[in-house]
């Protein structure tokens, strides 16, 4: 039964393979054009919009002190003037003081902060730094805020931050940014429910793709 | 950069990955292990680097009197010097609309995009450094993108990643956050969307999709249970072309979770985002 059925489709094969028309002769043209063919390619260019970076420093978290943070950092410059970043930090908070009174805030004395934003940069200065008499580096003062959610002893809340910073260009491809920043969100963690700020200044050395 | 730099790189990775590898594991060298390995990542980013810097540039003839060429990407910075007509640059780089080039007689300096539109190849073709247009989008398959909005009562973050199956349908994977007063909702979708007007700068969609819902009640909470449901929605928005690769997006969602048998809750989002497409 097999047999007959692929004997079937293999007599069909052939069929179509010998019905279908052959192409009409073309008519060979009375002038032969004689055209130059043209090498017509895309020109391959670095474009590096993309900043990619590691940032470190201090994170003062209302009432539990400043820690250290670290974060990484992806940004894409849009246009001279605006840039969209994205950020994801990771901090330890420790309650301490609270723990030293007797009334421990965290069930862990250390408790993890993590945070993520996107947020919109605008370069308000950009102009350039002298260091030395040979050595010119383009840089930027620039403004930044955005929103995004902080995980901060395992509550989830919404964030806003704004900020401004400093980006200086030793070299076209790097950057280092020094930043001031604030942070808010709402956290009932010592019983009521309140707007928290929580400044941060952060150094970092960024790269551009 | 300097063609040793490879070297320099490699002699660096090596030492890195020794001090990595060799150490005990005492609490002190836990720590020293994290540094390394931070290093060991910045170390990666710079030889990637270096040893794109290596490769040879794209040439193109000045068809203007002359191109100016600036100190820095910006309107701002100082003219210092020019290309001439009928001059072969080289061009190094592209930041925004800025390109850096370097002159025959070896000059460096940033170049407006306005400017580099007129020069031509090195086969005597025009350049095509103009910027993504509308129908470009269409081409482009991956779309990546953010949105923030109102879930109910509460503020919802999302995240979404799109692939264009076709002119009219794109499939999408997105992740949204709704930190609320009381709980943490983690929502994931999967889901089509349909586009009856691809091409227009205002373009309508709907959209259907399915996924999970999981809620977290605070801890401060007292007896309060977490709860994972199936979940579903339909919406409606509009797609606005901006520049670029640039699109917002306005969408209003109906949400149903099926948190078991008898019992399902249904939830409204309004959202404003914006997408980039690759």
């Amino acid at each position: 039964m097999k047999k007959t059925l692929n004997l079937i489709l293999l007599a069909l094969l052939l069929g179509s393979v010998v019905t279908t028309p052959a192409p009409a002769q073309t008519p060979t043209p009375v002038i032969q054009p004689e055209v130059e063919r043209r090498n017509i390619r895309i020109p391959k260019i670095n474009v590096d919009d993309i900043e990619i970076g590691l940032y470190g420093g201090i994170l003062s978290v209302q009432d539990f002190g400043a820690n250290s943070v670290s974060q990484v950092r992806v940004a894409y410059h849009l246009t001279e003037d605006f840039f969209i970043e994205g950020t994801f930090a990771h901090s330890t908070v420790s309650d301490d003081s609270f723990r030293s009174l007797g009334i421990p805030i965290f069930t862990q004395p250390d408790t993890s902060l993590d945070y993520y934003h996107l947020s919109v940069g605008y370069n308000l200065f950009p102009g350039e730094i002298f260091f030395g008499k040979d050595w010119a580096m383009t840089s930027a003062v620039y403004l930044i805020a955005g929103a995004g959610n902080v995980k901060f002893n395992n509550e989830n809340n919404t964030a806003f931050n704004f900020g401004i910073g400093i980006r200086v260009l030793p070299k076209d491809w790097l950057a280092i940014r020094v930043e001031m920043r604030d942070m808010l969100f709402e956290s009932d963690v010592l019983g009521k429910n309140e707007i928290k700020h929580n400044f941060e200044m952060t150094l970092g050395l960024a790269v551009y793709f | 950069m300097h063609p040793g730099s490879e070297h320099v790189c490699q002699l660096w990775l090596s030492s890195v990955t020794i001090d990595w590898g060799v150490r005990g594991n005492s609490r002190l060298h836990l720590t020293r292990r994290r540094f390394a390995t931070q290093l060991l990542l910045l170390v990666l980013v710079v030889c990637s680097l270096s040893a794109r810097a290596e490769e040879s540039f794209e040439r193109v003839n000045v068809v203007d009197p002359y191109l100016e060429l600036r100190t820095g990407p910006g309107r701002g910075y100082p003219i210092t010097t020019i290309a001439e007509r009928g001059e072969l640059v080289e061009i190094l780089r592209r930041r925004t609309d800025w390109f850096k080039i370097r002159t025959a007689r070896g000059q460096e300096g940033w170049v407006v995009r306005e400017q580099m539109e007129r020069t031509l190849t090195e086969a005597g073709v025009k350049t095509s450094f103009r910027d993504v247009l509308v129908e470009d989008y269409l081409r482009r398959k991956l779309e990546f993108g953010f949105a923030y909005g109102q879930f109910d009562f509460d503020p919802i973050l999302t995240a979404r990643v799109g692939y264009r199956l076709h002119e009219n349908f794109l499939l999408e994977l997105t992740l949204s956050q709704v930190p609320g007063d009381f709980s943490s909702t983690t929502l994931t979708y999967v889901s089509i969307m349909s586009q009856p007007y691809p091409d227009s700068d205002w373009s309508p969609y709907f959209s259907l999709g399915y996924g999970k819902f999981n809620n977290k009640p605070k801890a401060t909470l007292v007896s309060a249970i977490e709860t994972d449901a199936d979940l579903a929605n339909a919406g409606i928005g509009v797609r606005y072309y901006l520049t670029r690769q640039f699109v917002a997006r306005l969408e209003f969602k109906q949400h149903v979770a099926l948190i078991n048998f008898s019992r399902s809750d249904s939830f409204s989002e309004w959202s404003l985002g914006i997408s980039a497409f690759f």
